[in-house]
């Protein structure tokens, strides 16, 4: 089974029976337990003599289902895009192409802006990650990681650090040194260690965590300077290719999305998952947060883009056209939210109107696929990233 | 024996992941614990507190709408405030 594979290997005393061995982490009552193996199994066993059976299990597990269902549906009584009628229509935006970012020798797969709304940093198929100004299209620092395929990248706060990973399944965290000439491998330091691939990663509120998400399918919490394991969060049954944190200074959320078509929201400090969607028909490739922090959207495989509200706990808009059959890998939110970009597979950027539920642009330029989309802290421009080997910026 | 294979190809990985399949015994005790950490899940996320899509909707466009006006890309910024935009050249009188 998934689940038992993809534990995070801790190690110390069991809660259970106190001997010290591998541990896995366990839910007993909602609360967190480290158990060894051993003890699992009996506690496992224990549960069928007090009357449960696998039987009785799936019957309880389908009928929660049906009523996680019927709590939903009860609380739909309507449509986002109808209580959007009354507001006015979107005049098409008058975005263009500013800037091209040329530079990288093979596809783009991921970027992030600083804090400081001018720089970004990018990541390549070829194991390049540079750091460029977006004003000058200079271009500050460069490193090359020793593995392809770097897919995550991602900017510190304070701006004095950048963390990035891929298929060498670790994340890494390279501060930047004003010192032009300094080789920044030399400052690397190795903070996550996975067991397949990192596709995503984040600073939390510091530059001291970071979440990474995984093909091995699992999230985790790491402390930069130790490289110390924090958390680790279990329950995504297939690949993660996505995570975003949630926008608020006290929001201690994060939400990621995955090859099982779930997207599940965690609490950061128990680990628990807090709420799941499955609504996509095929793989999830990002997720990101509305800007209050109650809802969050999705960009799919299947062609569309979904919208979900947190405290209605359900889908409330799928964002989709029949002319639109190519899937979209990337999307993010405007400054106030009214606007979702997505980037999609044939190299285009549809901006949606989130509340309506319709098509407001469509973005074109780059040539090939469009990997990943970006707007900037202080909501004035859009970066995105492409299969194409540049970046764009479109303001 | 040889593992299962598991794990996307995404198109970029050259080698597939692997994992050891499991004995049959620990399987069935696995099950189990798969399906109570299910239940569990479910009870969790069936216990939390919704409020209505109407509420939810009218929510999120009050925040749409006293936000509007400072989204540059949805209202548009003059090209004197955009650093992105380039300045029309200037003629010395």
């Amino acid at each position: 089974m998934c689940d038992q594979t993809f534990v995070a290997i801790t190690f110390g005393p069991c809660d259970c029976c106190g001997k010290a061995s591998p541990l896995m982490n366990i839910y007993i009552k909602s609360e967190a337990t480290n158990y060894c193996s051993f003890c699992v199994e009996v506690m496992a066993t224990q549960g069928l003599q007090a009357g449960e059976s696998a039987a009785s299990l799936k019957k309880e597990s389908d009928s929660l289902k049906k009523k996680l269902e019927e709590e939903r549906a009860k609380l739909s009584d309507i449509e986002l895009s109808q209580v959007a009628e009354k507001i006015e229509v979107l005049a098409p935006l008058s975005i263009k192409t500013r800037r091209v970012l040329k530079g990288h020798g093979n596809k783009v797969l991921c970027m992030d802006w600083c804090k400081d709304k001018r720089r970004l940093v990018s990541s390549s198929q070829d194991g390049k990650v540079i750091v460029w100004d977006a004003f000058t299209l200079n271009k500050e620092h460069g490193v090359t990681l020793p593995c392809t395929w770097v897919l995550a990248c991602a900017y510190a706060p304070s701006g004095c650090a950048v963390a990035c990973g891929g298929l060498d399944n670790k994340c890494s965290v390279f501060p930047l040194s004003l010192d032009k000439n300094e080789n920044l491998n030399t400052k690397k330091k190795s903070v996550a260690m996975h067991t397949n691939y990192v596709s995503g990663c984040t600073f939390t509120s510091s530059d001291m965590q970071i979440l990474t998400s995984s093909g091995d399918g699992t999230c985790a919490l790491w402390d930069v300077e130790s490289g110390q394991l924090l958390q680790s969060f279990h329950g995504h049954t297939a690949d993660v290719l996505s995570l975003d944190l949630a926008p608020s200074e006290t929001g201690n959320t994060f939400v990621s999305g995955g090859c099982d078509r779930k997207a599940n929201v965690w609490d950061m400090r128990s680990g628990q998952n807090i709420q799941s969607f499955e609504c996509h028909e095929s793989d999830i490739n990002c997720v990101k947060y509305y800007p209050s922090g109650d809802a969050f959207a999705s960009a799919s495989d299947d062609a569309t883009c979904r919208f979900y509200d947190l405290r209605a706990d359900r889908e409330v808009a799928v964002y989709q056209k029949d002319s639109i059959i190519f899937g979209a890998s990337t999307v993010d939110f405007s400054l106030s939210g009214r606007l979702l970009f997505a980037g999609y597979n044939d190299y285009t950027i549809n901006a949606w109107d989130v509340l309506k539920g319709t098509r407001v642009s469509a973005l074109f330029g780059h040539e090939n696929r469009v990997s990943r989309v970006r707007v900037s802290p202080d909501g004035t421009a859009l970066c995105s990233a492409s299969w194409d080997n540049t970046l764009r910026i479109w303001s | 024996m040889s593992g299962d294979v598991v794990g996307r190809q995404r198109g970029f990985a050259t080698d597939v992941v692997t994992w050891p399949r499991m004995s049959s015994k620990a399987q069935s005790s696995n099950n189990l614990a798969h399906a109570r950490r299910t239940v569990q899940q479910l009870r969790i996320e069936a216990s939390i507190e919704r409020i209505k899509v109407s509420k939810a909707s009218a929510d999120l466009m009050n925040y749409c709408s006293e936000h509007a006006r400072n989204d540059p890309l949805l209202m548009g910024i003059p090209a004197s405030d955009n650093p992105f935009k380039d300045k029309k050249p200037c003629n010395i009188l």
